[in-house]
Order: C-alpha cells, then structure tokens, then sequence
C-alpha cells in the first residue's frame, strides 16, 4: 500500500512535470518561411514541436493557449551581432569584439568573451530573437577571428564557437593591408597558401619542424578547416568589384564562403547565386555611406532574391546589437521594397539556422525546436511585439531591465495622477 | 520674424529715447549694431497651381483624424481643410483615396550637409573640436546642399531640418533650420526667418574629448564650469553692448565695443533671439541645465537625445521644454543605458512636448515607422495612443521646438503646404511616401521621379533609376 502510494505520488509528479514541459497553441496562423497564413494547432513536448494539425486534442492538463488566430513563427534569428561581447560600446573594458594583438587574428575566438549575463540578452530574448551569429571585428590584420553561434535561451549559451572565419576586405581591408585593395587580396592569399602548406606539413610540424611563415602558427591553425573547405570564410565586402574578386579566389582555392555586407551585391547577383554563396545584409542599407557603397539601394535583398541568393539578414542599421531584435524592422522594410514576407522570414529564421548548422531549429516542423513567437500582429510590422516567447517549448519570462525601468517610472507617473 | 524682433524692440527703444532726448541734445546718434542676418535665406517661394487632395485620411498635426477630407493648397500655403471643398477653376485634383495625408516631417537633431555621404574626413565639418566653447561656429557654413542623402530623407516624408553641430563642445556653435529642397547654395535651403538655435551639450562628450586633451572640461562638474564662464563672460558682452546703444542713444560719443562672434551668439540667447537646442542625455543633467539657465535668464527649447527624459517628464512638462528622443537606441555609452522603449509615450502621459528626432540619416528616412514603435510601445503599457496623438512627435511638437509653430507642423488653413501623402497607414513599416509637398509644390513623386532630379554628386555614378530611395 504504502510502496503503491509513493509509485503513485512519483508517477503523479512525473506527469505533473511533463505537462508543465507541455503546451498546446491552438488556432495560430503559422507566419515561416514556406508562408505566412497557413492556420494550425501546435503542440509543444519536452522542448519540441511534436504535433502540428488543425483540432489538436490533449489532456486538460495540458496547458492550452488560444492563439485566436494570432501569428505563430519561429524565434528570430539576427546574423550578424555583438552581443554579449560587447555591453556599453563607448567603454572598452566591456567591449571585446575586436583586439590590436596581430600574433592572434583568424585564432581569436569570440566565444571566449561572450557574457551570458549581459543585459542585452533578455531585453532582446522577450522580443522574440533567441539565435544571434557573434562576429568579431578586425583590428590588427585582415582576419577578425572566428565568428560564434549563440542561444538566448534562458541561460543563454554558445551553440558553436567557430562557425566561420572572418576576414575584412574593402576599404577597411585596404587601410589594414598598409593601403590597398590589391595588398589585402595579396595577404589573403599569402595566408591561405601558408595554411595549406601548414595543412600539407602537419606531421612534420607535429615533430617540431618549423618554417618562415608571415601568420603565426596559431591564425595558420585557425585556417587549416577553412582552406579544406570545412569550415566557411565570411568575407566582409560592399562594392561589386570587390564582391567579384572574392568570388574568383574562394573559386581558385575551393573555399566555402558567405559575404557579409554586400551593399552593391545586387549588381554581382548572378555571379553570387551560381557561387551558391550566402549573404548577410542588411537590407536597410541604402545610402552612399562610402565610395564602397555609391549604389547601396533599398530593393538589394529583393534583387539577390530574386536571382537565387540565400539571404540572411541582420539590422536595425548599427543598432544590430543591443537592438538586434530589430532585424525585423529591416525585414520588413525588405518587403516593404519588394521581397516576399516569406522570404524575408526566411533570412531571419531558416536561412541562418541552415547555413551556420542548427539542426532542426528555425523552422516550424515538427520535430523541431519549440523556440517560438506568438505575437500580437503581423511579426516584421513595427507596431507588433511579441504576446509570447517560449524557449525549449517553455515559455520565458518577459522581465528584462529595460521593463524594470519602465515600470518604476510608470507606477509613480500613475501615483502623480490626480 | 521673431529673429529680428528683439532687435526691431532695441531699436524702437533707440528711437523713443531719441524723441525724449531731442530737446536736450542738439545732436543724437544712432548706434550702429552688427547685422543680425548677414547670411539671409535667399528662398524664393516657388508659384504654384492650386491643389485638392480629395478623400485623404488625413492626420492633421493637431490631434485630430478626418478619416475622408480635403485639403487645399494655394500659393504656396494650406488654403482649407474640409470634408468636401469644391474645386476652384484651375486646381489640380489629386485623387487620394485609400491614401494618408499628414504633414511634413520636421527632423529637428539632423547633421545632412555636415557629416554627407559618402562619409570621409574631407566632409566631416560638423564639430569643431579645437575648443569646448565654439559659439562663434554657425552649422550653415559647413551645410554642403549636394550631400545626395537630401534626397533619400524626403523620400522619407522630412520637409524641414534643423542642421545641429556636432557634441564634441560644451557650446558648439549656431544650428540652422533648413527647408528639405534641391539647392545649389545652403541660403537658398534656409528657411526664411526661422530663429536661429544654439547646441550645447552635456555629459560624456564634451568631457571625454577635452578630457583626452588634458584640458577642461574632464568631468562633469568641469563641464558646468565651462558653461557658466562662458555665460558670465556674455553676460558682460551683452551689458557692454546695451551700455553702448544707451550711451549712444544719450548723445554720448562712444566706441561700440569690439565684436565677438563666440559673445555675439551667446548674448543673443541672453536677449532671447536664439533658442538652446541641448543635448542631454541623463535626467540629473537636464535639471542643473534647468538651474543653469534661471540662474543666467535664458530659456532651453529642447533637451535633445534625452534617453532619460522619461525620469523627469513632469519637470519638463512643468518647465515647457520639450524632449527629443530616439525610440529605442541605448547601449553605445553609459549615459545611454537606461532607454526604455516607452520614452515618448511616458512624455505624453505627463504631457510634456514629446518629439521624435534621427541623428541619422538611416533613421531620417523612416520617421515614421520610429514613433510607430514608440506609439505601440506605450499601448503595449496600457496606454491608448492614437495616431493623431503620435504624428504630433514629428510635426507639431518639433515645429514648436524650433518655434515655427505657426508656419509648419500641422495641416489647417493657414499653414505652409508642406505636406505628405502615403500610400497607406503612415504608421506601418510597408508605407511609403507616395508625393511630398514643400510650400505647396510636389517636390518628391515616387511614381515620377523626373519631379526630383538627383544630387550632383550621383551623376555619371549611378545609372537610370539607381538613385532610387
């Protein structure tokens, strides 16, 4: 009886448990990238999507949402970051996406200095971006380092600490090749030829041989997945020249790369698609903010789109950090300039997942991750925000300091009021 | 007008004192005071056909939607706004259906024409950094008017544009307010007799730039120092100067006293002709720039990038000053950390002057969308903004900032026709700007782009319809 009693009471906690991990959302209009108005019930278990289908029926201890129709995508995804790596730009003890050490470039790790605690994290997870790509900046040679996938989950974490290698090119990659375009692309060529000499010689580098190398032996080590064509080159580029000859060099030595940037990319775009190499822009971009971007243009992600690029996007402008939820507004103004709502959801959710290696996330499918949205309207309109957020199929907590603040302030704004 | 009213007073005074006088002295002379204007707008008031905008659902400035009226524009001014005006002979009708009508934009924080595109330090001329009181330096002789980004903010529905220096210095120097139109000269952009302002600045820059120099101000209590010595010195500039006229004015032979660009401006903020646009980001600051001003006897217009506002608004409210802020930037210095996305709507709840600014030229394009967010932030609080209420942060509250509220900010008879038609909810981040009028002339058409030739500077760079927004 009594050993009954305690199966019974644990067996009770185990299903009182896994309906706290389980919830149903009834009647949401799936908003994804394979469309936007598609009606159905989605079921959440144990952080995943297991059932999506229309009358969904479940036990009543399952807590079940009534969506009312309200749009239902998967969480956002902003491509190009900094956060948690850098907190208050303005003070550089709290800003790590850049070092002046030229012994380290394409070796410096982001992920080392990425801060979970960081209180971009949950202004930015309550409005509904749980994936951010980190990208460390170059400052001390062409190679920034390596870029790092992020989770805002509720303890935010890495996901992968190297998902790229970053290199500057363009005017910035110019000023730090000692003045030209044509000693940056020299020096990048110099570093992937020495990388794959160091690949070709690593047993007698293992036994203490050593050679006359320009890149220390730490950035040559960094390289080694890139030049085998592993790991992707993210190559920081604007103008459409510029753009043409990076395509030709990852051609002739066999590289995987994504561009990033790409303001004039729509001039090149037919040469970027039959490359099948993905771009990360920023579609809001469209001003001659350098002679690098003269023909910066606001239909740029419409136009790649149109000629079969992989669009991943980040935004809001330069507030791509402690804003970068903001990636919506830049979608939307994508659409606004004529992409489709679908394929601008894509550049900020399945896209990104696909290409930097989330597995079954980004998406709405069953199986997948349950990190999702429902919002109160249409997700890339300025006027929506997010109703709920759920991560792991749970959904979080919307506190964040800037809500703390807000309601400090509202409360004796109201308590002023005659 | 109100430019030249102080001085129209002196002289009014000159001559009352000159009639009293008359018996006592055999000769008076009148003092010679420097042009108040010596950069005047050469804006000519373009002639236009009348024009009817029919059915428009309009947001007027004031508050109020007229969900279908018309609005007509003649010589170059908002003529009447009715549900239904019959046209007058001539007048061209714009079938604006389905369409959105509200008025020009008014960016009152731009740097167009200081810090143009493309951005190299061969057109940086938006901060002079050589000295943290720069009073002298007027923003209209660094405006280059073929910065090509012009054009992509009037596509973006802005109108008018107040030009501020930069806030490397305590006192950077004269603002200008320009009307957002092709020009080869920035006097033909300069709206006529729109008051001259004055930035200053608080806070992080102005003492992280001197501080780096080892000069004052290195602190924020340097900062205030700095500011008070230059108000003590204007002080003494301005009574040198009445003493002068007074003298003058008795039938003494007296020297006028050697000008001072830096003094000049700051005794005309002293006299009342000058408005203090001042960028202030925290809460704390903006009430010792408050003391600081009834302390000297001027009065502030604007607290600009005021990321705290929110903190005082029933001082602002109380102070009548208005606040301009961005509706959610935050983070890139400490004195930016406490943004909360509610700033302009917890401002309108203590109805304090709430206006939306850019900074940017990337922001200045979409206004609209800015104070769309802030409009659903504050109803996601509980509040119930309507779109009238939230048009006012980037028409009449900012008209009123810039103290041109009887000519811009609003659509209502009298006004000039400056105006903007959407091709849907302004509010909503698929609308664009479909026809911008500036003093009743179309100057954007996004259907016709013949009615807004580009900037030089595209020419030969850009091909066909490149130069598109």
């Amino acid at each position: 009886m009594r050993l009954k009693s305690v199966l019974s009471c644990l067996l009770c906690l185990w299903i009182n448990n896994a309906a706290a991990e389980s919830y149903l959302i009834k009647n949401a209009r799936l908003y994804t990238a394979a469309g936007t108005d598609s009606s159905a019930d989605v079921l959440l278990v144990d952080g995943r999507i297991k059932t999506i289908g229309n009358n969904i029926n479940v036990d009543e201890k399952i807590t079940t949402i009534a969506a009312n129709g309200a749009v239902l995508t998967p969480a956002l995804f902003n491509s190009y970051t900094h956060l948690g790596v850098s907190e208050i730009d303005a003070i550089a003890s709290t800003v790590d996406t850049y070092s002046q050490n030229s012994q380290l470039t394409a070796a410096l790790k982001i992920a080392d200095a990425f801060n979970p605690s960081s209180v971009m994290i949950p202004h930015n997870r309550s409005n509904g971006l749980h994936y951010a790509l980190v990208v460390p900046e170059s400052a001390a040679g062409l190679f920034a380092g390596q870029a790092t996938l992020v989770k805002l989950a509720s303890q935010a974490y890495v996901v992968d600490d190297s998902v790229a290698v970053v290199v500057q090119l363009g005017e910035q990659g110019q000023a730090l090749a000692g003045g030209s375009r044509a000693a940056a692309m020299a020096l990048l060529r110099q570093a992937l030829d020495e990388a794959q000499h160091y690949a070709s010689n690593q047993a007698a580098a293992n036994k203490g041989q050593r050679w006359q190398y320009s890149n220390s032996y730490a950035d040559l080590a960094a390289l080694q997945a890139v030049v085998k064509g592993r790991k992707p080159l993210l190559v920081k580029v604007s103008r459409a020249a510029d753009i043409q000859q990076v395509l030709v060099l990852a051609k002739q030595y066999q590289l995987n790369i994504i561009l990033a940037g790409a303001q004039e990319g729509w001039k090149v775009a037919e040469a970027i698609a039959a490359a099948k190499v993905p771009v990360i822009m920023d579609p809001i971009e469209n001003l001659p903010l350098a002679y690098e971007t003269l023909a910066a243009r606001l239909d740029n992600a419409q136009l790649l789109q149109q000629a079969g690029v992989t669009l991943l996007f980040t935004g809001m402008s330069w507030h791509n950090t402690h804003n970068a939820y903001l990636v919506r507004q830049s979608a939307g103004n994508a659409v606004a300039n004529g992409l489709t709502k679908a394929s601008a959801m894509a550049a900020i959710t399945a896209n990104p997942a696909a290409v930097f290696g989330l597995n079954k996330q980004g998406d709405i499918k069953e199986g997948y991750a349950a990190d999702l949205v429902l919002w109160n309207g249409d997700p890339l309109e300025v006027m929506s925000y997010p109703r709920m957020v759920f991560v792991d199929g749970k959904p979080v907590s919307q506190h964040s300091r800037q809500q703390q603040l807000r309601d400090r302030y509202y409360s004796r704004a109201q308590r002023a009021k005659p | 007008m109100r430019k030249h009213s102080a001085l129209i007073a002196l002289l009014a005074a000159v001559s009352l004192v000159l009639s009293a006088c008359q018996g006592d002295k055999t000769k008076a002379a009148k003092p010679e005071l420097p042009n108040p204007n010596p950069y005047p707008s050469t804006y000519q008031l373009p002639a236009t056909e009348p024009t009817l905008i029919q059915n428009a659902t309009v947001l007027d400035g004031l508050g109020k939607q007229w969900d279908k009226a018309d609005v007509l524009l003649q010589n170059g001014k908002i003529q009447q706004i009715a549900t239904d005006i019959s046209p007058p002979a001539g007048a061209q009708l714009i079938d604006a259906q389905g369409q959105w009508l509200t008025p020009g934009f008014i960016d009152v924080h731009s740097h167009l024409g200081l810090y143009p595109a493309p951005e190299t330090a061969n057109h940086a001329d938006g901060n002079e950094m050589t000295s943290p009181v720069t009073a002298e330096v007027w923003a209209e002789h660094s405006v280059w008017p073929g910065d090509p980004q012009f054009e992509k903010v009037l596509a973006g529905g802005v109108t008018t544009l107040q030009v501020l220096p930069g806030s490397g210095n305590l006192i950077g120097g004269r603002g200008v307010t320009l009307k957002n139109i092709p020009a080869i000269t920035v006097q033909a952009m300069k709206f006529p007799d729109a008051p001259y302002s004055l930035k200053m600045a608080c806070g992080e820059n102005p003492k992280a730039v001197y501080g780096e120099k080892g000069v004052a101000p290195s602190t924020r209590m340097g900062n205030m120092a700095g500011f008070r010595a230059a108000w003590i010195q204007a002080k003494a500039y301005q009574k040198s100067w009445q003493d002068y006229v007074a003298d003058t004015v008795a039938g003494e032979e007296v020297d006028a006293p050697e000008r001072n660009l830096q003094m000049e401006t700051l005794a005309a903020v002293l006299d009342g002709q000058i408005r203090i646009h001042n960028h202030c980001y925290r809460a704390d600051e903006m009430a010792q720039m408050i003391d600081m001003s009834k302390e000297f006897g001027y009065s502030i217009a604007a607290f600009h990038h005021g990321v705290e506002a929110y903190k005082v608004a029933p001082l602002l409210a109380q102070e009548n000053i208005c606040a301009v802020v961005w509706a959610d930037w935050w983070g890139f210095k400490q004195e930016a950390y406490d943004m909360v996305p509610e700033n302009l709507a917890l401002l309108e709840h203590a109805q304090a002057c709430a206006i939306i600014h850019s900074d940017d030229p990337i922001q200045a394009q979409r206004l609209n969308q800015e104070i769309a967010k802030a409009m659903a932030a504050g109803n996601r609080m509980g509040m119930n903004i309507s779109r009238a209420q939230a048009i006012r942060w980037v028409t009449s509250n900012a008209a009123i900032s810039l103290g041109l509220e009887d000519q811009v900010g609003a659509i209502a008879a009298g006004k000039n026709a400056d105006l903007v038609l959407w091709d849907g909810d302004p509010f909503s981040v698929y609308s664009h700007s479909n026809k911008v009028w500036i003093d009743g002339k179309l100057r954007y058409d996004r259907n016709n782009p013949a009615v807004a030739p580009t900037s030089d500077f595209n020419l030969g760079m850009l091909q066909g319809q490149e130069n598109l927004p």
